[in-house]
């Protein structure tokens, strides 16, 4: 018998019992130190406007995600502003008993809006947005005000 | 094939030597736990404030949820259930939802909920979370209250039924024989 195989195989299977007792007994602070806040978990990056279209961007970090349905966006200046719903990439769709169908995203996301054409350039939004970790906790809904980068000059 | 039985005797024994280790090494008395800051109010949907100070005595657990977070949906059921069986030995659960009260009321029943639910408007509860350690505002979150108002465990996301069952009987009086 390899006495250093042998050795290695307790330690390991030693290491895995001490991992499965870790996993059964909550900690203390379960769960709170690795969680990302919601705005590095989901981080809206911009909104740019080009021409007669608007680019609203996120970067969603690894491991978390948005949900199609629940990404609004708003105009708010100059007053009178509006903007059309936005338009999203088809998302990853997943089934759950409690929630039916739903659409999310994971990694970058862009949504492409346009406003009407007697409408004056929106200058200022609200964009609204919720997501999860797939660690399995879920953040309220989220909404920021962003002013809009004009690209067009 | 001897040498192969004694790796794998050596090994269910590691195995069983390591969770063994495990569990004495954080079996030790409760280390020093907090008190449940004071004066937290909620509404409840029976339209009536409430405190957490009206649950002293009973080993309190707080389960701030809601109706968009599908992890909360799935713990509830466990909730419940634990609610029936240890309610005699002291258990009272409460669920603070981080939400609208009509979407919690249209869920309360299909859920079967059988404590009481709680509620506030969203930055009031985030508010509250962060206070009781939550800082990133994700749910489901729980904290479990001695009967004295002590702090003693928090739990961002989901409770495995197993946790949830050992944690509460490690807190309750043991049941009669």
């Amino acid at each position: 018998m390899n006495t250093g195989a042998l050795g290695l195989a307790v330690g390991a299977t030693l290491l895995s019992g001490m991992a499965a007792a870790d996993g059964l007994w909550p900690h203390k602070d379960a769960g709170s130190r690795d969680l990302l806040k919601a705005d590095d978990a989901f981080r809206l990056l911009a909104a740019e406007r080009e021409g007669r279209a608007l680019k609203v961007s996120w970067d969603i970090a690894p491991g978390y995600y948005l949900y199609r349905k629940r990404i609004s966006v708003e105009a708010l200046a100059p007053e009178g502003a509006r903007v059309d719903a936005p338009e999203l990439p088809r998302g990853e769709r997943i089934e759950d008993e409690y929630q039916g169908s739903a659409e999310i995203y994971h990694g970058s996301l862009q949504a492409v809006l346009h406003w009407p054409g007697a409408s004056a350039a929106p200058q200022r939004l609200r964009v609204s947005y919720q997501g999860c970790a797939e660690a399995g906790v879920c953040y309220p809904p989220q909404t920021r005000l962003i002013d809009v980068i004009d690209l067009s000059h | 094939m001897r040498s192969i039985l004694l790796i794998v005797v050596a090994c269910l024994i590691a195995v069983a030597a390591g969770y063994g280790f495990y569990r004495y090494a954080h079996h030790a008395p409760a280390v020093a736990s907090e008190p449940l800051p004071a004066g937290l109010q909620f509404s409840g949907l029976d339209g009536h404030p409430h405190h957490l100070e009206e649950w002293r005595g009973k080993l309190l657990l707080v389960n701030f949820w809601a109706t968009w977070c599908t992890p909360c949906l799935h713990e509830i059921p466990q909730l419940v259930k634990m609610q029936k069986q240890y309610a005699a030995r002291g258990l009272q659960i409460v669920g603070p939802a981080v939400d609208d009260e009509d979407a919690v009321r249209s869920m309360q029943g299909p859920l079967g909920i059988n404590y009481p639910v709680l509620s506030g408007t969203p930055d009031a509860m985030i508010d509250i979370m962060e206070k009781l350690g939550n800082g990133p505002g994700g749910l489901p979150f729980s904290i479990l209250v001695s009967p004295d108002g002590q702090i003693v465990q928090r739990q961002l996301g989901e409770f495995t039924p197993a946790q949830l069952t050992q944690l509460i009987e490690a807190h309750l009086p043991a049941a009669a024989s």
